[in-house]
């Protein structure tokens, strides 16, 4: 677990409503997994901070949670984007970006002048 | 608003924990299952798959431990705890808990239940709108206490300019008054000016106030109700106004109704209010006659020495009037309608609620040094807890908590001890302490009540609170505590200096109620039982009347069964209220009237020749009345003592003539037939005045509207009260009267001064206990601090003599320090109480020297206890235990 870099907490709720956008409603376990494949395993969840992150994401009312079956039949509690929910991610999104292109014109114009 | 809603669900979360905790659980759990399917499906053997799908969680008891922080408020969490904790700790040691919670009952309870009484009389404002504007103002003579106003003179300052916005009078005493229609009742009245209600910015509830015109003699009579007599007598009808009533057999029209609170400026019940007729003869500027009680409501701005100012001019006019040489001792007076009201109740309202602030602080310093005490026993404790992660301000808030629950706890207790206290001082109380039957413990009362337990919490929860832990308390040794025991035993010199004072005080006020109560009054009070019977003035229009029923009520009083001897007098000692001329007035033939000064008041009474008998006044020269002296022709007069060394200093007055001017006529000629002992006849404190007797005549001359019946008999007073009932009722059922026994009459006299007595001897013993309680708190401390030190001593030979006396000596010198702070505050203490004091000097020493041994005495054995038990410490016990 040491080699893989943790996932850096204020993103974890942003991935994790990425995730519930794209899949639909889903169970913490699965919501674990998926960040695990799409970050290309580069990025290892410590699946226990997912569910205090659920949480809080549940109080403030961007997901909503019921209890139901998964495929194989077993008992669990799924997650689904709010519409307040849905807001957040695009509003987040955004803001993402923005860092991103910010931090990449910073790191270029380094480069530049290295 | 996403942020207030997150809270919102974290509070709910608090207190459900138990379900998010198993849903948490169940998730988990489905969580695991899932993935070990997974890793088996991956080809892992169960148990690896097991393994891997644990460790890639993270730890399930952290994962929870967040997972809860999340769901619920942790800072309300940690207050559950602290709660929880305290109450932990205090059922653990209930000795101490019990102790801080009664102390602190005690503190509160006197502190509100004194508040309460004296909150009314000293701070509360009056029901009136702007009562600060209100004043009473008029002329202060010497034959009457309460400052007072001519009619014409006031009828003059109405002309003329004046500081008030507006004034008012009424008639003192005002007037008894009968409904003589069905269900006849006797109220009380009131006699205002039709600017009485409008001064005072009272306005009715019902109808109108009264108009200009309502006084001008031959108005229609006209009356203002109060709320009681509304609710009671009319149902609270709301046509009342207009209604007629037949009072004192004359009709008279309801015009409107007092609010529900509403209160007279001079504090008398009363039931309704009539208009204060005023006419050409009571307005005769050169025959003054009646006299008013008059007050106004100032100017906006003017203060009472403006006012006063203003109303000099006035007032040396109306001096004119005055004899030239009475005119020294007459003064004009303005004071504010709460000085007027609460005046001789003040001085020994502060007293009470500075001893009763003291007790309260007493018991502050107390609850403190216990907990000081008690957080160094549990220094070690708190170093753990540190040590082990507890922040600084964890540790601090947990103190507080502490303190808080300790102070609401006394806070609840001390409201129940206040409740029980107020009704012992109603009890105890005597009439005429302003505004007391209204003291209650009310929602003000309340919050001063919960404000001081969180003073209080605050006053002693910090100090131990600010303890820093240090890491050398972990190894539980006793360090070196000199600046802490300093302020510790400082607070005890605070205690003991304060006790000191108290106790003095106290001391002083017993002292001053016991030489009260034995002051000799001139009579024998045993066995003596007096009956009060007034007559209704519209019932008994004429002397002849009146005559009537005074004869026929001696003849039949006089029947006592099983013997007994009966007198009527007009008045009674040892209380005011008798009839009083001026000393200058009295003419002696051949002596030269005075012509410097009033020469003060000499009382006089009427009475039947049984009455020094029945009170058993000695005769101490000539002799008393007989049965002869009371026919129309004779005049005799018998002098007291005082009075005759007044006027016939060095000379036997028997068979001296002197006359006097009574009922505003110049009397007759009398002749003085004997001397009799003096009698306190001003209340027992007062030095009484010089009077002198005359016969009890039953002639048409002089009206009587009331008398007392005097009886010395065996019986028990019940049936002599039972038999004078029934006697009075065959003669006019109508006629109230009213009984005591001559013992009640005097004791009444002296129930002031033991109420503050009483009260402030509480405090002191209350004070007493909390010093002692004080010292040997310190002291055991001190030697719980040093029980090593002892036990090293002792191993190298000191005696337990020497340890007591080393334990002994270290309180010694506080309580020396405090003793000589506390001498200095009785000295200046005494001084402001020496209004309250009877027959004793507010600086006999004696007080604070007493008090001095008391308290030295209470402190060396409070100190003694924790000393002994040093001395008895084994120095083999001790040094095994390091």
């Amino acid at each position: 677990m040491g080699e893989k870099a943790d996932v850096w907490q204020g993103t974890l709720a942003l991935m994790v409503l990425k995730t519930l956008e794209a899949m639909g409603p889903l169970h913490g376990y699965g919501i674990a997994r998926r960040i695990e494949q799409t970050s290309g395993d580069l990025l290892s969840v410590n699946y226990g901070t997912l569910y205090p992150a659920l949480l809080k994401l549940e109080q403030e009312g961007y997901v909503a949670s019921e209890w139901g079956f998964s495929d194989n039949n077993r008992k669990a509690k799924f997650y689904q984007l709010t519409r307040a929910g849905k807001k957040q991610l695009d509003r987040e999104t955004r803001d993402w970006r923005q860092t991103q292109e910010i931090l990449a014109k910073f790191l270029g114009a380094r480069e530049q002048t290295s | 608003m996403r942020h207030l809603r997150a809270w919102l669900i974290r509070l709910a979360g608090t207190f459900r924990k138990e379900r998010l905790d198993a849903e948490l659980s169940a998730e988990l759990e489905s969580h695991l299952q899932m993935h070990i399917e997974d890793n088996l499906r991956a080809g892992m053997t169960p148990d690896e798959a097991r393994r891997g799908a644990l460790m890639k969680l993270g730890g399930v008891e952290q994962a929870k431990e967040s997972y809860r922080e999340r769901g619920r408020l942790p800072s309300l969490e940690s207050v559950r705890q602290d709660l929880h904790y305290t109450a932990r700790t205090l059922a653990m040691r209930p000795g101490f808990a019990i102790a801080a919670v009664l102390t602190l009952a005690v503190g509160i309870g006197a502190t509100t239940a004194v508040f309460s009484v004296v909150d009314r009389v000293l701070f509360r404002s009056l029901p009136y709108p702007e009562d600060e504007r209100l004043v009473s103002f008029g002329v202060k003579a010497p034959f009457e206490g309460i400052e007072f106003m001519l009619a014409p003179e006031y009828a003059v300052l109405r002309g003329r300019q004046n500081p008030f916005e507006s004034m008012t009078t009424l008639t003192p005493g005002g007037s008894d008054c009968d409904i003589t229609e069905q269900n006849p009742v006797r109220l009380n009245c009131a006699v205002v000016e039709s600017t009485f209600l409008s001064t005072f910015g009272i306005r009715t509830i019902r109808g109108r106030d009264f108009l200009t015109g309502d006084d001008r003699p031959g108005a229609p009579p006209v009356a203002v109700i109060s709320y009681g007599l509304w609710r009671s007598r009319f149902g609270g009808d709301p046509k009342v106004v207009g209604r007629e009533l037949s009072v004192n057999g004359k009709p008279l029209e309801v015009i409107g109704v007092l609010p529900a609170g509403f209160e007279m400026p001079n504090l008398a019940k009363v039931d309704m209010l009539l208009p204060q007729v005023l006419d050409e003869a009571a307005l005769d500027r050169s025959n003054p006659r009646v006299l008013l009680r008059a007050f106004a409501r100032l100017k906006p701005g003017v203060t009472i020495e403006q006012a006063t100012a203003q109303l000099q001019p006035w007032f040396q006019d109306s001096l004119r009037f005055v004899p030239p040489q009475f005119r020294a001792e007459v003064s004009l007076r303005v004071r504010s309608l709460r000085d007027r009201q609460t005046a001789d109740s003040r001085v020994g309202a502060w007293v009470l609620l500075g001893a009763v602030v003291t007790v309260f602080l007493l018991a502050c310093v107390n609850v403190m040094n216990l907990l000081l005490a008690r957080a160094a026993g549990r220094r070690r404790e708190l170093a753990v807890r540190a040590a082990l992660g507890a922040s600084r301000a964890r540790l601090v808030r947990q103190a507080l908590t502490e303190s808080l629950v300790l102070a609401i706890l006394g806070g609840v207790a001390g409201w129940a001890f206040a409740y029980a206290l107020l009704k012992v001082f109603l009890a105890i109380a005597p009439d005429g302490i302003a505004r007391l039957e209204q003291a209650s413990l009310d929602l003000r009362v309340l919050l001063f009540c919960l404000g001081v337990s969180l003073l209080a919490a605050v006053l002693f929860g910090s100090t131990p609170a600010l303890n820093e832990p240090a890491a050398e308390w972990l190894a539980g040794r006793a360090s070196s505590t000199t600046a802490r025991g300093w302020f510790r035993q400082g607070l005890v010199a605070v205690q003991i200096a304060f006790s000191l004072m108290l106790l003095a005080g106290a001391g002083m006020l017993l002292r001053s109620l016991w030489k009260l109560q034995n002051v000799p009054i001139g009579l024998e009070t045993q066995h003596v039982v007096t009956a009060q019977v007034s007559l209704a003035q519209h019932r008994y229009t004429d002397n002849a009347r009146q005559l009537a029923f005074f004869e026929d009520l001696e003849t039949r009083l006089a029947r006592i069964p099983g013997g007994g001897v009966l007198a009527l007098s007009d008045t009674l000692p040892p209380s005011g209220g008798m009839q009083a001329t001026f000393f200058a007035s009295i003419e002696v033939p051949g002596r030269p009237r005075s012509a410097q000064g009033t020469g003060g008041m000499v009382g006089w009474r009427m009475v039947t020749p049984s009455y020094f008998d029945a009170l058993r006044i000695p005769i101490v020269h000539g002799r008393g009345f007989a049965e002869a002296d009371r026919a129309p022709t004779e005049q005799p007069v018998v002098l007291s003592e005082a009075l005759a060394a007044r006027l016939f200093p060095g000379q036997d007055p028997c068979g001296r003539m002197m006359r006097f001017t009574a009922f505003d006529r110049q009397g007759p000629w009398r002749t003085v037939v004997g001397v009799a002992g003096n009698v306190k006849n001003n209340g027992l404190s007062a030095e009484g005045d010089p009077e002198f007797y005359i016969p009890w005549k039953n002639d048409a001359e002089t009206y009587v509207g009331r008398g007392f019946a005097i009886f010395r008999t065996s019986l028990s007073e019940t049936s002599i009260v039972s038999w004078t009932r029934s006697q009075i009722a065959e003669i006019d059922p109508l006629v109230p009267v009213e009984f005591a026994t001559m013992n009640t009459r005097v004791e009444k006299l002296a129930a002031r001064p033991r109420f503050n007595a009483v009260l402030l001897g509480t405090f002191a013993a209350m004070a007493v206990v909390l010093a002692a309680l004080g010292v040997y708190g310190v002291v055991s401390f001190y030697v719980s601090q040093r029980t090593r030190e002892i036990g090293v001593r002792m191993a190298l030979g000191a005696t337990s003599t020497g340890i007591s006396r080393m334990v002994l000596l270290s309180m010694l010198r506080w309580t020396i320090v405090g003793t000589m702070v506390g001498l200095a505050g009785a000295w200046f203490g005494a001084e402001l109480m020496e209004s309250l004091l009877f027959g004793i000097r507010p600086h006999d020493p004696m007080f604070p020297l007493v008090a001095l041994g008391i308290l030295v005495a209470v402190a060396l054995l409070a100190a003694w206890i924790p000393a002994y038990r040093a001395s008895r410490v084994d120095p083999m016990v001790v040094l095994r235990y390091e």
